[in-house]
């Protein structure tokens, strides 16, 4: 029987500074300080030579290329230390953020500046000007670094091309479109450009992934739950469709945060998803700081409840830990607050997973994650999460035992 | 018809003013020099308006955290919690305010709302603030059995803000009630009772107050509430043309339309003979006695430059208009 409660990471760790310093400027041995430290807590053995060869590059594309395969290092061991058993791709040290890192690769889109969303956050968003195609392999290096690195399985997340879409504007595939109704030209163009994203960009990204030997691929779509109209709904779905047909690799799809009835939604349209064997979602923000498997305490994972009466019968990976601030107290028992964080104690953990077990039924349907990637935390708080989640898997583990 | 242009709701940030804050947010710089950009760009959208020949002039806003924070700040027996909720099917979020008492008038500044001293000393100003079904569907209601209370109360509170505003110099003030027409998850329109209560609401709003006022919906089809809007004691109403198919519309009214004809959400600047074309083409089915173009929504969606093209349009489509009138 397969080991009940697998632990995956699920997105990105937050950059240390050292290497985001290091792709644009020359490092002294002072900015590796922190690197040192890592690398003993990391068991890196080779730290002074890796550092050496970094300090003493004058050319700064190999001098950024170092720096990219050392972080990368960085993030997969300190998951295989915190005892993930699977690595994600050490942390998407190689990637500026999920959007970005995708647009500037594809031929035909422009950054136009920034847009507010909230307080002083903001996001850049780029626009389709002309025919859209990939203008080089978005993800295939880092790939290549972690299956070199990696001593644990490693799944590939790649930025969803509905989400792509739904956060760049649209002039070109709009110029193109002359309906009249507003909403429906402004539908038609949106599908138009999604369609052109699946074909000339995302296919060609796998299927240069795959031929380099990744055997699964998370597809992050954070803004498919943004429109519940059914026309997006099932314009997702097409896409998805779209993109997976043909390959012959594991699929899963990772969505949190979703708006109010977001969950609703996916979980009515998640069972048309081809070959999505996964779900990975986000609960613990919505759930109590509290001990306990009983629904009366568990009211963050409920949702789940709508996957599986809709009919979806794959995996789901649970968020079992928050990854943003936490303001507020914690039962003791449930985890200790430390500045802005909270760090769930493997009770907690344990306890999350055995309701969504009951939930879905089959605890062998169940992988076990933070609701998304800790990039806002600190490796400190990162890896004391991830411990806990792995400590936690281990007690739910002995539950069923 | 009498055209005429005017903003609506937030406008956007430049690459300066996003660079500011950003510093501000992670403690690299000081809020005086934060200010003092947010000065420059306020009057500078000023200036933009004006030059632009817009009759009611706004501050864009620049400084509002998220389109419900000065009404939440003004107001007793509601905060603003630490959780973010998404503006509708934006990627855009606001702090959800939370109702834990009696709501009552509280600690309104004129300075959370408008910068008075920037706008034109002459001129006529306009602010646009959430109406009272909008502010209270937003929020987590956990004092009001009764969701009639909730929304009388923001309602009677909200009169106090804006009999304030009208004070400082405010003409037109925008209510803006995205959630009476918001409904796309194959929601039924809302239901009579539902509507009856959002006009309620506003009638409680607007009962006595010297200003012009203008029920501004977005973000879905205005279709099914348009008749209702039009029993308001209120000088306009408006919808989003990218959501609402003006055909299927056969309205005659005495009050004046804002037409959400630039879309807020795409760059692509609109050409301003099309948009001189379409508004002739709704007023063939809503006749009304002016009619103001306005974007669809906030232009805070879009960068900066973008943004102040799009206001350019406005004005190049009204005077397009005048010509041909």
């Amino acid at each position: 029987m397969a080991k009940l409660f697998p632990v995956q990471e699920i997105g990105s760790l937050a950059k240390p500074l050292w290497r985001t310093k290091g792709i644009r400027q020359q490092l002294s041995s002072q900015d590796l300080k922190e690197a040192e430290d890592w690398a003993v807590r990391l068991g890196l053995d080779n730290f002074h030579d890796l550092a050496k060869s970094i300090l003493k590059d004058t050319d700064p594309k190999s001098r950024a290329r170092q720096v990219l395969q050392l972080s990368t290092v960085y993030g997969l061991r300190l998951f295989e230390k915190a005892g993930l058993d699977n690595n994600g791709v050490g942390g998407e040290q190689q990637r500026v953020e999920m959007y970005e890192h995708v647009i500037k690769a594809v031929e035909g889109m422009e950054f136009l500046g920034h847009v507010h969303s909230f307080d002083y956050k903001y996001f850049k968003k780029a626009v389709a000007l002309s025919e859209i195609r990939r203008r080089h392999p978005i993800y295939l290096q880092e790939f290549l670094d972690v299956r070199q690195y990696s001593k644990s399985p490693v799944k590939v997340p790649i930025t969803g091309p509905y989400t792509l879409v739904d956060w760049s504007f649209n002039e070109h595939y709009l110029r193109k479109n002359e309906n009249h109704n507003l909403k429906q030209r402004k539908q038609e163009a949106r599908r138009e450009f999604l369609l052109d994203m699946v074909e000339k960009v995302i296919r060609p990204e796998i299927r240069n992934l795959l031929d380099a030997g990744a055997s699964w691929i998370q597809i992050d779509e954070p803004a498919v739950t943004t429109h519940p109209e059914p026309f997006d709904m099932e314009l997702f779905v097409e896409a998805w469709n779209e993109t997976v047909r043909g390959f012959n690799c594991k699929f899963s799809n990772h969505t949190c945060y979703p708006s109010e009835i977001g969950y609703k939604i996916l979980a009515e349209y998640a069972p048309k998803l081809d070959k999505c064997s996964q779900l990975a979602l986000e609960f613990a923000n919505r759930d109590n700081p509290r001990l306990g498997a009983e629904e009366a305490v568990r009211e963050g994972y409920r949702a789940l409840l709508q996957f599986v009466e809709n009919g979806f019968d794959g995996e789901f990976g649970v968020g079992v830990v928050h990854v943003h601030d936490f303001t507020g107290d914690a039962d003791p028992k449930a985890g200790r607050v430390v500045e802005r964080n909270i760090i769930e104690s493997p009770e907690l953990v344990r306890d999350r997973l055995l309701y969504a077990s009951k939930i879905v039924g089959d605890p062998a349907k169940i992988w076990v994650n933070p609701d998304c990637g800790l990039r806002t935390r600190t490796w400190d708080v990162a890896f004391a999460k991830l411990a806990n989640i792995v400590k936690g898997a281990q007690l739910a583990r002995e539950a069923y035992d | 018809m009498c055209p005429q242009a005017q903003l609506t709701g937030l406008h956007s940030r430049s690459e300066e003013l996003v660079e500011l804050t950003r510093s501000y947010d992670r403690g690299r710089v000081s809020w005086p020099e934060v200010e003092t950009q947010l000065k420059k760009e306020t009057a500078q959208l000023v200036r933009l308006q004006e030059s632009l020949g817009f009759e009611y002039v706004s501050d864009g806003a620049l400084s509002w955290q998220d389109p419900l924070r000065p009404l939440t700040r003004s107001f007793a027996g509601v905060t603003s919690g630490t959780r973010y909720s998404r503006w509708f099917d934006t990627n855009t979020f606001y702090q959800k305010p939370v109702v834990t008492a009696k709501i009552t008038p509280d600690g309104f500044k004129i300075q959370d709302f408008l910068q008075t001293e920037l706008l034109p000393k002459t001129g006529k100003w306009k602010v646009s603030i959430p109406g009272p079904y909008t502010f209270s569907e937003l929020s987590e209601n956990r004092y009001y059995r009764d969701k009639s209370d909730l929304v009388l109360d923001v309602a009677n509170a909200q009169r106090e803000v804006v009999k304030k505003l009208a004070a400082a110099g405010v003409s037109l003030v925008q209510l803006s009630e995205p959630c009476l027409v918001y409904r796309p998850y194959r929601e039924d329109p809302l239901s009579r009772a539902e509507i009856d209560l959002a006009l309620r609401g506003i009638r409680r709003v607007v009962e006595g107050v010297q200003a012009r006022f203008l029920v501004q919906s977005f973000f879905g089809d205005a279709t099914p509430v348009l008749t209702s809007l039009l029993e308001l004691p209120v000088e306009a109403f408006g919808f989003d043309l990218y959501e609402t198919d003006y055909s299927k519309l056969h309205i005659e009214t005495t009050k004046d339309l804002v037409l959400g004809i630039l879309d807020s959400r795409e760059s692509h600047i609109e050409d301003a003979k099309w948009v001189a074309e379409t508004a002739l083409r709704v007023t063939k089915h809503v006749d009304a006695p002016s009619v103001a173009l306005a974007p669809n929504s906030d232009l805070k969606f879009l960068p900066r430059p973008t943004a102040d093209k799009k206001a350019a349009v406005l004005a190049e489509a009204v005077r397009i208009l005048k010509e041909a009138s």
